[in-house]
């Protein structure tokens, strides 16, 4: 870990200034967490661009819609105490609080566990499901898009040269929405993942969203379960986003676990998460 | 470099310097800022030890640059001493509570618990175990940590009473405890010496190999490097046992991991850049991985020269050609009539893997090569002449030009018991001319380039009479030592003479054998081969009880050794050895075991919580040599104060607390007038053989015992003069001496101790100096075929009982309830045992749920926090209680036997028994980790099933 320069943009425009400058040199540095790592193993990157003093990136927002703004330098450890995301996106809140050790978390930011792009990062399955898009800012300009885009492979993300994420969007809940976030690791402390899911039930449009998240080379979107009421047995539930999910994951042997004990516990998630959210089992919070 | 200027405020003092882009906070606050409380443990934010307050956030100083700080407020434990000499209400509570014992860990919890009460004044024990749970700690099992800071939640702590004489039996609080709670306490780790070169190692990236060429042509030249060495430098062989290792690799290299070359350089950057510009050109050879194919003819040989090795004759038996370090017999009675005469037979066959020990604070040594010849070596071991004595033989040097210094040590665990880093460091240093060398390793090379617990595969057939009594008993344990001997032909051989457990064996065939492999070398690890051997022992005992339709708890009493039957090396068991009998009663009562059958079916996946008990015995006696001693001294200070001196080393188990207070009771004085220096050093304190084995207590103990009442003949003595009257009636208390029925004009031992001067100015007398001294008497080497003989010095007998949940839909293991007891001859100090076991406990549920070895081809693929989980708070037992027995031993102090590493013993078998009785399904293989447990239930219905490379039995094999 050496011969890198550090900068401390003000703005977002200076950030994206330095990025554009350092042509694919630069790593953008949030919480650090992922990244100090990265750093003990060469190349070293030429420059670090410290976001975390750009005012806008470390504000959790609300529109007046109704939409959740987290800026992109918001603490994992924020999300998971907030009252309000608590209360309107428990599997937000859950997944940001699965993260590590309260010191990772109070370090970590939402916006850099997404583009560190692991497999098994806890806040990924959560926002896909909710719908969550990305603010992003380039040299040429800001753009949104949506997360279920986001995740190209293992570290790799459709960030382009020079692009940083400054917030990640919530849309406004529909009526109704439920969710919640489940996670299997090999102890009772601090682990990643061997399987995390979260799941949200859209009683409006009458679907189940679900991700599943260690499961393949990246978080994966399963497609919407249709046609489950409000009412909805959530044995049956559970059963059918099982048997979906396990069509669309590639979970392979790892050293933290095979193949077959993901598939069973992606099952098992599966049927837990539909009997929070049907069984009137909710977490407390 | 580009510096950047920064502004920092820390425990109130605000600083501006000067960085570069790449210091860590961490860095900044040890090397820079001088915060020595600051520790470093894995550098991946795992640990939690560099923990800080970052604006009123815990955060892993590791993890942050410390240009990100710039304008930040940072507290480190340090803040919690608000006056010198006065204690917070946490710190208070974290000496009252036990809650310390190598204080590698206590100031990252402190500021993890400070940051809590600082946010939560009155969190629950979910918010204090969610608060504490990213601070690793592998001594105190968590439990006396969240106490004290539950008794603070509560609000308006005080002080526990300060215990009062006799001192022997109360739970007088640690005599380090202060200073580890202020951050005082000072580790290797933390040491820089004026002029001190910092190294880094290179180590192999194959399992075997040919080394065809190393270039350090281009590391020599790099800036700021003083020393580059490789193995052929070196011409050197080192080994405990068995000399076969080399200080850096030469010719070959025989494990990944095995360093290979090393650098000294001004900075630990530099040092790290020179090492990765070394050159190595290796031919990778075919390694030998698997125990049973190493032993085969015909194998690849990990050490072709073997016979020509040196080694300690007449107690380890190698056999060259056969990958054998050692082979140990055991030969009692008949093993074949014994067979004979059962009613039925039984082998099963188990499996351990090979697990680290752990210690917070990974091996470090710094080695100053003078000008003059002598050395001097400042290193985190546990046994002071032993670094001296192996570091001498190899390089030929007289002792009394070596000293060995050992500071606080951040844990141990038997994986410090030898040598390991100094040699090197010591020819780094003469290379770079005289100046002192620093290695540290890291967490990486702490797991894959220091030695680990050696992986075990045993072979239990068991012959039983039908009433239930053992008639037979034939083993055969393989340990997998890897590349090299070291301690582990000890184990080998130690739990051979126990590999039996404590039980009545007429007839017992059994063989150990010491595998040489292509892996990380095994060496001692707290239990010493109990843990091991009792997994397959214990778990056999359960498996039998129940083919043979009996009670566990019964068919153990039924064959636990009692007064008058001999252990499997013919040794008498006495009612001086302790009451096991008693230890499985309380157990079994306190869990409430009812004999309570465990479910008709095997339980299926997926069908909820289940819950089960289950009972587990241990025993173990101190493995060392026949002639092993130890002695102490003790020295007056002027104002009737005493320092005693002792070269065994308290890396966190507690001994010179309780040393302290069998010296404040010998030497008839408060306390706090008795002082255990820190620091072991070769120069200054007495030998000692090594601190290791449960034995420091008992031999440190009886030896400072002897030298207080040595010092108490010569304070009566000057008495007796001044006083008129004769020695035997002089009595002592407190500090005071009198005539006895004269109480009322004593002296004090400040007028003796140096010796008297009466008013016109005569003086008779002198310094008060005692001296003690233990050496183990009446053992004997095991007979080389049948390994009869009397190896052990004191056993200690105990049991675990536990109650536990398993959750089948995912296999995770949460423990209720894990009571455990102990026959320590007599608690010498409540608190030290109780925290020793709850330690040990959690230590123990480790190896038995989470920790293992992943090899891939020889390459160990787990070699850091990230993927090598140990517990955290959030993984110990819900309530755990600590019982014992008091049987007094004839050769312990006040009757005390150790009981350090015993809590971790068994702790895997009482669990596996557990979850046979709560799911109907055996396992065999450690550990049980969820998803060998979920597997396991899934696939038992089929009977076809069998998991490679997992749990195995033969079964039932005859009748």
């Amino acid at each position: 870990m050496a011969g890198f320069r550090y900068e401390r943009p003000g703005s977002v425009a200076q950030a994206t200034a330095l990025l554009a400058e350092a042509g694919g040199g630069a790593r953008i540095l949030a919480g650090g967490t992922d990244l100090m790592i990265a750093l003990r193993t060469p190349p070293a990157p030429e420059v670090l661009v410290d976001v975390k003093r750009i005012p806008e990136l470390g504000e959790i927002t609300w529109t007046p819609e109704g939409e959740l703004v987290l800026g992109a330098c918001v603490l994992v450890q924020r999300v998971a105490d907030d009252e309000r995301i608590r209360a309107t996106f428990p599997a937000l809140a859950e997944g940001a609080g699965a993260i590590g050790s309260l010191q990772v978390r109070s370090r970590a930011t939402v916006a850099g566990n997404l583009a560190n792009a692991s497999p098994c990062m806890d806040t990924a399955p959560p926002l896909l499901v909710l719908g969550g898009r990305l603010r992003i800012a380039g040299a040429e300009g800001r753009r949104e898009a949506p997360l279920a885009n986001f995740f190209l492979g293992v570290k790799h993300t459709a960030l382009g040269p020079g692009e940083l994420v400054t917030a990640v969007v919530v849309p406004k809940p529909a009526p109704g929405l439920r969710s919640a976030f489940a996670k299997i690791k090999r102890v009772w402390g601090h682990d990643l993942a061997l399987v995390n899911a979260a799941a949200a039930h859209d009683p409006t449009a009458s679907v189940v969203r679900l991700a599943i998240g260690s499961c393949a080379v990246t978080p994966v979107l399963i497609p919407a379960l249709p046609g489950v009421g409000a009412s909805a047995d959530p044995r049956e539930v559970g059963e059918r986003l099982a048997a979906l999910a396990l069509e669309h994951i590639q979970p392979i042997d790892d050293l933290r676990a095979s193949a077959e004990y993901r598939r069973e516990m992606t099952a098992l998630l599966c049927r837990r998460l539909a009997g929070r959210l049907f069984g009137g089992a909710r977490r407390p919070s | 470099m580009k510096t950047y200027p920064i502004t920092l405020t820390v425990n109130g003092q605000t600083n501006t310097l000067e960085v570069p882009a790449d210091r860590t906070l961490l860095e900044l606050l040890k090397e820079d800022l001088h915060q020595p409380s600051v520790k470093s443990g894995c550098h991946i934010g795992e640990c939690g030890a560099c923990t800080v307050i970052l604006d009123g956030r815990p955060v892993n100083a590791c993890m942050i640059l410390a240009v990100e700080a710039d304008g930040a407020v940072i507290e480190t434990a340090e803040a919690e001493t608000q006056q010198p000499g006065v204690l917070s209400e946490l710190q208070q509570a974290f000496v009252d509570f036990g809650a310390i014992q190598c204080g590698f860990c206590t100031p990252g919890m402190l500021a993890s618990a400070r940051a809590l009460l600082a946010r939560r004044p009155h969190p629950t024990r979910e918010e204090i175990v969610e608060a504490l749970a990213g601070n690793y700690c592998r001594c105190t099992g968590y439990e006396p940590i969240i106490q004290a800071v539950e008794a603070v939640a509560r609000g308006g702590y005080r002080a526990a009473p300060a215990p009062v004489a006799p001192y022997v039996g109360t739970g007088a609080n640690r005599v380090d405890a202060v200073a580890k709670v202020t951050g005082s306490a000072t580790f290797v780790h933390d040491m820089t010496l004026p002029g001190m070169l910092t190294a880094r190692l290179l180590t192999s990236p194959h399992p075997s190999a040919r080394i065809r060429r190393i270039d350090v042509t281009k590391a020599r030249s790099m800036p700021g490097v003083k020393a580059v060495l490789i193995g052929a430098d070196l011409p050197y062989k080192l080994g405990l046992y068995m000399e076969d290792k080399d200080i850096l690799a030469r010719d070959v290299v025989r494990y990944q991991g095995e360093a290979v070359a090393a650098v000294a350089a001004e900075t630990w950057r530099q040092a790290q850049d020179a090492v990765q510009a070394i050159e190595v050109e290796y031919e990778p050879l075919k390694p030998v991985l698997d125990v049973e194919e190493a032993r085969a003819e015909g194998a690849p040989q990990v050490h072709p020269d073997l016979g020509r090795y040196s080694w300690m004759k007449g107690v380890f038996f190698p056999q060259p050609g056969r990958n054998t370090a050692h082979h140990q017999k055991i030969r009692k009675g008949d093993v074949e009539k014994g067979m004979a005469e059962a009613e039925r037979i039984f082998e099963f066959h188990f499996q351990n893997p090979p697990v680290q020990h752990v210690p917070m604070e990974t091996h470090t040594a710094i080695a100053t090569a003078r000008p003059d010849g002598e050395v001097e070596i400042i290193t985190s071991a546990q046994s002071p002449f032993t670094v001296r004595h192996l570091f001498c033989r190899t390089f030929g040097l007289p002792l009394s030009k070596v000293r060995v210094r050992i500071p606080y040590v951040g844990g141990g665990f038997g994986g410090k018991a030898g040598i390991s880093l100094e040699p090197l460091v010591y020819c780094l240093s003469k290379a770079a001319g005289g100046r002192p060398v620093k290695l540290a390793a890291t967490r990486e090379e702490e797991f894959n380039t220091l030695p680990s617990r050696q992986g075990l595969r045993s072979r239990i057939k068991t012959g039983v009479a039908k009433d239930g009594r053992i008639t037979a008993l034939d083993v055969t344990y393989l340990w997998d030592a890897g590349a090299y001997a070291d301690y582990g032909v000890n184990v080998g051989r130690a739990a051979a003479y126990s590999g039996a457990g404590p039980y009545v064996v007429p007839n017992c065939k059994l063989d150990s054998f010491v595998v040489y492999t292509n892996k990380v070398f095994g060496t001692a690890y707290r239990g010493f081969g109990h843990l091991e051997v009792l997994w397959g022992i214990e778990r056999n005992m359960d498996l039998v009880a129940r083919a043979v339709g009996m009670d566990p708890v019964e068919f153990r009493r039924r064959n636990l050794l009692r007064p008058g039957e001999t252990t499997i090396t013919g040794e008498k068991f006495t009612t001086g050895h302790g009451r096991p009998e008693e230890c499985l009663r309380l157990v079994a009562e306190a869990i409430g075991w009812d004999g309570q059958r465990r479910p008709e079916k095997p339980v299926r996946a997926g069908s909820g919580k289940v819950r089960g008990k289950g009972v587990a015995m241990l025993h173990k006696a101190p493995a060392m040599p026949t002639y092993t001693s130890c002695s102490a001294t003790i020295l007056f200070n002027g104002d009737g104060s005493a320092n005693v001196l002792v070269s065994g080393v308290d890396y966190g188990q507690g001994t010179y607390t309780t040393l302290t207070q069998i010296a404040a009771d010998e030497l008839k004085l408060p306390l706090e007038k008795v002082r255990v220096p820190w620091d072991s050093d070769t120069d200054y304190t007495p030998y000692d053989w090594q601190t290791v084995a449960s034995r420091f207590t008992v031999m440190g103990g009886n030896a400072i015992i002897q030298a207080a009442r040595e010092c108490l003949d010569q304070i009566r003595a000057i008495a007796s003069q001044v006083l008129h009257a004769p020695p035997d009636q002089i009595e002592c208390a407190n500090g005071k001496v009198w005539a006895r029925g004269k109480p009322e004009s004593p002296l004090d031992y400040a007028q003796i101790v140096l010796g008297y001067t009466y008013p016109d100015g005569t003086s008779v007398g002198g310094p008060v100096i005692g001296k003690g001294r233990y050496i183990a008497t009446g053992l004997t080497n095991l007979d080389p075929d049948t390994g009869q003989g009397l190896p052990a010095l004191n056993w200690t007998y105990g049991a675990h009982g536990v109650e536990l949940e398993v959750d089948t839909d995912t296999g995770h293991v949460r423990v209720l309830k894990f009571v455990s007891a102990f026959d320590a001859g007599k608690v010498l100090n409540q608190q030290q045992c109780r925290t020793q076991v709850i330690g040990g406990v959690v230590q123990g549920l480790g190896s038995a749920v989470i920790e293992k070895f992943v090899f891939e081809g020889g390459r160990l693929l787990n070699n850091s926090f990230q993927d090598y989980k140990i517990p955290t708070a959030k993984d110990i037992p819900l309530e755990m209680r600590q019982l014992f027995v008091e049987t007094p031993h004839p050769q312990g102090p006040y009757g005390a036997r150790g009981v350090a590493e015993h809590p971790m013993i068994s702790v895997p078998s009482v669990v596996g028994n557990a979850i046979a009785n709560a799911t109907g399904i055996e396992f065999f293989e450690l550990p049980l980790d969820p998803e060998r447990i979920y597997l396991t239930l899934k696939h038992a219905a089929d009977p076809a099933f069998r998991p490679a490379g997992r749990a195995q039995t033969t079964g039932v094999a005859g009748e």
